[in-house]
C-alpha cells in the first residue's frame, strides 16, 4: 500500500524532466531559445545522475585509492633487495603522481556528487542508510579519502599538521557510523546482526582498520590500537556469523556477488594495520595474511558463484578491485619480510592480477559510462534504489525485492 | 460398498490383470512406454501394498525386474529400468497404489463378511507370496496369491545372480555404464521413459543434503527413518565393498595416535621416570602402517568399483568429514615414526601430505561460506572437527620438521575456521539438524582441535608459551566436562567410527605430556600418566569390542543404509490414511489397516526366515 502511494510521488520526480522537455519543445517552436534548452538538458541529466547515484559508486574511488597505495608502497623505500622489487622500483614517480591525481579527481567528483545528493535528495540518502547493504557503503567515502591521504605523494606521514587534521576529518564519520551500526547489531529490534549480516558488512570493519593504519602511520599509536581492536572484535563476530550463513545466501542479490571479495579484503587490511602498529610484519600479520590468501583461493576456485553477476557490466564489478589491491599490498609486505622466492612469486602474481583487474575495470567503465548513468538502467547496490520505488514506510517491500 | 470404496474397481482390474499381468507385461514392454508404465504401475500397486514401506521400493524394482526377466526372449532386462523404477513410477504412484491396495483388501475383508479371516487369508497368502518373493528376490507378488505359484516358477531361474548384480549396478562405476551401453545397443523401440529415467539417474548424481536429513536420523546420521526407503534391498547382505564405510579410517586414526602417544611417553622429559620402552612405539607404528595400508587399499578398490557409493558418502553431511581421515592418519604415521626407522625426512614429504588436505579444505570451507544447501548453520556437527584438526596436525608435523611458513599458514586457516565451528556448535542453532540431542562419543572430537593446536603452536613458537597454554587449558576443560558425563554415553550402537573418537583422548594425553615437560611438577606428571592410561584402556576396550563384532557377532560391517537412501521422498502411508479417514470415517477400516500393518511386519520377518532355507535349497 505504502508503495502505491509513494510511487506516483516519486514518479513525479522522473516525470518533471519529461514535462519540462515537452515544454521546452514548445518553447523551441515558439522562440528557439538555445540556452534555455541547454540549461534544461543539463538539469535533466544532473537530476537523473543524482537520483541514480548512490554510495556504491564509491567502489571506484576505493579501488583507485587502493591501487595508489599499492604503487606508493611499491616505489617507496624498502628493505627488500630482491631483483623483482628493484625492477618495480623503476616505476617512474611521475606515473605514480598521475595515478594519484586521477584517483584524487575521481574521488572529488564523486564526493561532490554525493554531497549534492545529500542536499537535494536527502530522502534517498536516508533510504540508503536504512538499507542493510547500503549502510555499509556509507563507509566507502571515508575509506577512500583515508587511502588517498596515506598514499599522497607529497605527504610524509610524520606529523604533518595537515595530515593530522585531515585524518580527524575523515575518521570522525567512521566513528559515528560505527557507534550507530555496531550498537544496532546487538540492541535494536529489527537490525540484529543475524538479520542484517551480509558480506558488505565487512566494509565497516575495513573502515576501522584503515583508520587504524593511517593513525599508526602518523604516530598515534593509541588511536591506532583503539580502532584496530574495535575493528577486529566486530570482525570476529561478523566472520562467524557470515560463515554460518543462517539465512542461506543472505538474500544478497546475485548482482552483488562481487562483494564476496570483501571476505579476503578484511584480513589483509587487518594484517597491514597490525604491521603499521607493531612496526614489522610479525606472526599475527602473517597469520592474517595467510587467512586472507586462503579465502582468496577459495573464492577463485568457485567461479560459478560469480557467473551470474558477470553478465552485464555494472558498478558492482568495481568491488573486485579493492580487495585484490589490498591483498597484493599485504603480499608485498610479506615478501619483504620473508625474502623467499615463492613469496616474491606470489607477490608478482597478485600484483599483476590486481593491476590487470583495475585496468580492465577502467576500460569497461569508460566504454559503458552511459550504462552507469542512464536512469532506466537496472542498478545494483541492490535493486532497492531503482525499479520498485520504495518509500521509507515500506521496509518490507524493500527486503522482499532484494 | 462400491460407493464407499471408490477405488474398488481399480484394484480389481489390476488384480485380474495381474494374472495375465506378467505375460502382458512381457509382451507389451516392447510396445509403448506409456502402456508399460501404467502396467508396471498396476503391477507395482499390487506389490507395494503388501509390505511396509522400507522394502517397498526395492521390491517394486525387483518385481519389475522380474517381469523383465520373465520375458520369453530372456534378454537382459535393462538394468536401467529395474533400477530407475523405484525413483519414478513407484514413487509417483505409490500413494495411489497403496490406497488402491488397501481398498481392495478391506473390500475383500468386508466382502467376505469376516474381516479377520480374509485378512488372515491375505496374510497367509502374503506369507506365501512373500516366500515366493524372497526366493526370486524382487518378486513381491503382493496380492497375486493364485499367481504366486506361477510366478514362482517363472521367477526361479531368472538369473537370481543377475538380479542381484543389477540391483547394485547403480552403485557401480563402469559396470553400470557398460550394461547401459549394451542395453542401448539392443533396445530398439524400448520404453523411452525408462531411458529417460536412466539418464535422469545419471544426471541426478548429487543428492541434495536435505535428502540426507530427511531420510536419516541418529547422532551419526546412520539410521533410516521409519518413513523412508532405500534403493537397495534391506533383507540381503550387500557386497562387502558396499558395506565398507569411509569411517573405517577411524581405526587408522585411533591406532596411529596411540603410536604417537607411546613415542612421546618414551621420549618426553617429564615421563622419562616411567622408563617406557621405545619398542612399544615401534610395534604400534608397524601395526598402524599395516592398518593404513589395508584400509586404504580396500577403500581404493571400492573407489574404483563402486564410485557411485563413494560419491554418496561424500555427499553425506557427516561422512564427508571422514574423507580427511586417511590423510590425517598418514600425518600421524610420520609424526609417530620411531627414530630407529629413519631420522631425516625430506621436506617435500610434508608438502605432498598436505596437498590433499588443502584441496579438500578449499572445497568444504568454500561450501560453508558460499551459503547454499551445505552452509554451516545447517550441517554443523561435531564430526566437522575432523576437517579442522587436519590443519593443526599438519602444522605440528611441519613445525617439527623445521618448516616455518607452511605450518603457520595451516595453523592460521585452521584457527579461523575452528573459531567459526566452535561458536556454531556451542550455539546449537535450531536450524541445525545434525547435532545429536543426546551425548554421543562423537562429542569427544571437541577435545581434539584445541589439544593439537596447543602442541602445534608450541612447536611453531619453540616453547610452550601462553598461546599454547590457553589452548591446552581449553582442551582440558572440555575433556573433563565430557568425562564427567560418562554416564550419558551409554546406549549407542557400536560403529567403526568410534575409533576416530579415541584419538582426541590420545591427543589430550600427548598435549599434557608436552605441557608437563614445560611445567614439571607432580600434578602435571600424574595427569599425563592418568590420561595416557585412560587413553590406552579406551583403545583396548574398543579393540575388544571390534573383535567381538567382527568374529562373534559378525556385524562389524552392516548394510550401509546411509548411502542407499532414495533420491526422492516416498509418499507416506499416512496421507492415504488421513484421506480415508476423512472420506469414510470408518474406524473399522483403520483397525483393519493397523492390524494388517502390524501383522505384516511380523509376517515379513517370518517369511524371511523361511525363504532363506528355500533359497539355499534352490
Amino acid at each position: 500500500m505504502a508503495v502505491i502511494t509513494s510511487q506516483p510521488e516519486l514518479q513525479l520526480v522522473v516525470g518533471t524532466p519529461h514535462t519540462s522537455s515537452s515544454v521546452a519543445i514548445d518553447h523551441i517552436q515558439n522562440s528557439s531559445c538555445l540556452s534555455t534548452i541547454i540549461a534544461r538538458r543539463i538539469k535533466e541529466s544532473l537530476t537523473s545522475i543524482l537520483t541514480k547515484f548512490h554510495a556504491g559508486y564509491f567502489r571506484v574511488s576505493l579501488s583507485l585509492g587502493g591501487q595508489a597505495l599499492l604503487w606508493k608502497t611499491l616505489i617507496g623505500p624498502t628493505d627488500d633487495t630482491s631483483t623483482l622489487r628493484l625492477t618495480l622500483h623503476m616505476f617512474h614517480p611521475t606515473a605514480f603522481t598521475l595515478l594519484w591525481s586521477f584517483s584524487f579527481f575521481t574521488l572529488v567528483l564523486l564526493s561532490i556528487l554525493y554531497l549534492l545528493r545529500c542536499l537535494f535528495y536527502f530522502k534517498m540518502v536516508k533510504e540508503e542508510f536504512l538499507h542493510r547493504v547500503g549502510v555499509n557503503y556509507l563507509f566507502a567515502p571515508s575509506i577512500s579519502w583515508l587511502l588517498l591521504l596515506q598514499s599522497g605523494p607529497f605527504f610524509t606521514p610524520n606529523y604533518h599538521y595537515s595530515y593530522v587534521v585531515l585524518w580527524w576529518v575523515f575518521a570522525v564519520p567512521v566513528v559515528v557510523l560505527d557507534v550507530k551500526i555496531y550498537g544496532q547489531w546487538f540492541t535494536k529490534g529489527k537490525k540484529f546482526l543475524s538479520a542484517v549480516a551480509n558480506p558488505t558488512s565487512q566494509l565497516s570493519v575495513i573502515g576501522n582498520l584503515v583508520s587504524a593504519q593511517a593513525a599508526a602511520n602518523m604516530g598515534w599509536k593509541e588511536s591506532a590500537i583503539g580502532f584496530f581492536s574495535l575493528g577486529m572484535v566486530h570482525y570476529l563476530v561478523l566472520f562467524v556469523t557470515l560463515y554460518q550463513r543462517l539465512s542461506g545466501t543472505d538474500r544478497l542479490p546475485t548482482m552483488l556477488r562481487p562483494a564476496f571479495f570483501l571476505f579476503f579484503a578484511a584480513p589483509s587490511m587487518a594484517s597491514l594495520a597490525w604491521q603499521s602498529i607493531a612496526g614489522s610484519f610479525d606472526t599475527t600479520s602473517k597469520m592474517l595474511f595467510f587467512l586472507s590468501l586462503f579465502l582468496f583461493m577459495s573464492l577463485v576456485c568457485r567461479p560459478t558463484l560469480f557467473k551470474r553477476s558477470m553478465r552485464r557490466f555494472n558498478v558492482a564489478w568495481w568491488a573486485y578491485s579493492f580487495p585484490l589491491s589490498v591483498l597484493a599490498l599485504a603480499s608485498m609486505e610479506y615478501a619483504e619480510e620473508v625474502k623467499g622466492d615463492i613469496a616474491h612469486l606470489l607477490m608478482l602474481l597478485l600484483l599483476t592480477f590486481s593491476v590487470l583487474v583495475s585496468i580492465t575495470l577502467i576500460i569497461f567503465t569508460l566504454l559503458n559510462t552511459k550504462i552507469l548513468l542512464l536512469p532506466n538502467h537496472f542498478d545494483h547496490i541492490g535493486s532497492f534504489l531503482s525499479l520498485p520505488r520504495v518509500s521509507p514506510l515500506s521496509k518490507k517491500t524493500t527486503t522482499t525485492c532484494v | 460398498m462400491s460407493a464407499a470404496f471408490p477405488f474398488l474397481h481399480y484394484p480389481r482390474c489390476g488384480h485380474f490383470r495381474m494374472d495375465h499381468g506378467e505375460h502382458l507385461a512381457s509382451v507389451e514392454l516392447q510396445e509403448s512406454p506409456d502402456e508399460v508404465q501404467s502396467l508396471l504401475k498396476l503391477i507395482s500397486s499390487n506389490e507395494v501394498a503388501v509390505f511396509d514401506s522400507i522394502i517397498v521400493e526395492s521390491e517394486t524394482s525387483n518385481f519389475s525386474n522380474q517381469i523383465n526377466v520373465s520375458q520369453p526372449t530372456g534378454h537382459q532386462r535393462k538394468p536401467s529400468i529395474s533400477i530407475s523404477m523405484p525413483s519414478s513410477p513407484t514413487a509417483a504412484s505409490s500413494a495411489g497404489t497403496k490406497s488402491v491396495f488397501f481398498v481392495d483388501d478391506n473390500a475383500k475383508g468386508f466382502r467376505n463378511g469376516v474381516p479377520d479371516s480374509s485378512v488372515a487369508s491375505n496374510t497367509l497368502s502374503n506369507t506365501e507370496a512373500k516366500a515366493v518373493k524372497f526366493l526370486s528376490q524382487p518378486t513381491r507378488k503382493g496380492s497375486v496369491f493364485a499367481e504366486a505359484a506361477k510366478i514362482r516358477n517363472i521367477n526361479q531361474q531368472p538369473n537370481i545372480k543377475k538380479l542381484k548384480d543389477k540391483r547394485f549396478d547403480s552403485f557401480k562405476t563402469w559396470s553400470g555404464k557398460l550394461e547401459r551401453q549394451l542395453s542401448n545397443l539392443r533396445r530398439k523401440s524400448r520404453e523411452i521413459e525408462s531411458e529417460e529415467n536412466c539418464v535422469r539417474n545419471s544426471e541426478n548424481e548429487a543428492l541434495p543434503v536435505d535428502r540426507y536429513f530427511d531420510a536419516l536420523e541418529g547422532p551419526e546420521l546412520e539410521n533410516l527413518r521409519a518413513s523412508e526407503e532405500i534403493v537397495l534391498p534391506d533383507d540381503k547382505t550387500w557386497p562387502f565393498l558396499l558395506r565398507y564405510p569411509i569411517s573405517s579410517f577411524g581405526i587408522c586414526l585411533g591406532v596411529g595416535s596411540q603410536a604417537v602417544m607411546w613415542k612421546t611417553l618414551a621420549t618426553a622429559t617429564s615421563t622419562k621416570f616411567l622408563h617406557i620402552n621405545p619398542i612399544i612405539n615401534l610395534i604400534l607404528w608397524w601395526i598402524s602402517v599395516a592398518l593404513v595400508a589395508i584400509v586404504a587399499s580396500i577403500y581404493l578398490v571400492k573407489v574404483i568399483l563402486y564410485f557411485e557409493a563413494v560419491r554418496r558418502e561424500y555427499y553425506h553431511p557427516i561422512r564427508v568429514n571422514f574423507f580427511f581421515a586417511p590423510w590425517i592418519s598418514l600425518l600421524f604415521l610420520v609424526l609417530g615414526m620411531p627414530p630407529s626407522v629413519t631420522s631425516n625426512l625430506p621436506l617435500a614429504l610434508w608438502y605432498v601430505l598436505m596437498t590433499p588436505i588443502f584441496c579438500l579444505e578449499l572445497k568444504i570451507y568454500g561450501q560453508w561460506m558460499s551459503g547454499g544447501q551445505r552452509r554451516l548453520s545447517k550441517v554443523a556437527n561435531p564430526s566437522n572437527h575432523l576437517s579442522i584438526v587436519g590443519n593443526f596436525v599438519g602444522a605440528l608435523l611441519g613445525a617439527s620438521m623445521g618448516l616455518k611458513e607452511g605450518p603457520l599458514f595451516f595453523f592460521a586457516v585452521g584457527l579461523a575456521h575452528y573459531t567459526v565451528l566452535f561458536v556454531t556448535l556451542y550455539q546449537r542453532l535450531p536450524t541445525n539438524e545434525t547435532l545429536p540431542k543426546e551425548l554421543h562419543p562423537v562429542f569427544f572430537l571437541f577435545v581434539a582441535a584445541p589439544s593439537v593446536a596447543s602442541m602445534a603452536w608450541a612447536t611453531i613458537q619453540g616453547s610452550f608459551d601462553y598461546g599454547s597454554r590457553i589452548a591446552y587449558f581449553i582442551a582440558l576443560f572440555l575433556y573433563f566436562s565430557l568425562a564427567i558425563r560418562i554416564n550419558f554415553f551409554r546406549g549407542f550402537k557400536f560403529s567403526l567410527a568410534w575409533w576416530a573418537y579415541t584419538f582426541p583422548m590420545t591427543g589430550a594425553a600427548v598435549a599434557t605430556m608436552r605441557y608437563s615437560s614445560a611445567v614439571t611438577n607432580i600434578v602435571t606428571q600424574t595427569l599425563s600418566v592418568v590420561l595416557s592410561v585412560v587413553a590406552t584402556l579406551t583403545v583396548t576396550a574398543l579393540l575388544v569390542t571390534t573383535m567381538l563384532h567382527a568374529f562373534v557377532l559378525r556385524d562389524l560391517f552392516p548394510n550401509d543404509i546411509a548411502i542407499a537412501i532414495s533420491d526422492r521422498k516416498p509418499k507416506p502411508h499416512k496421507k492415504w490414511f488421513n484421506l480415508r479417514h476423512g472420506s469414510s470415517g470408518h474406524s473399522r477400516d483403520i483397525e483393519t489397516f493397523l492390524k494388517f500393518a502390524s501383522a505384516d511386519r511380523k509376517d515379513i520377518e517370518a517369511a524371511l526366515k523361511i525363504p532363506t532355507e528355500e533359497a539355499t535349497s534352490v
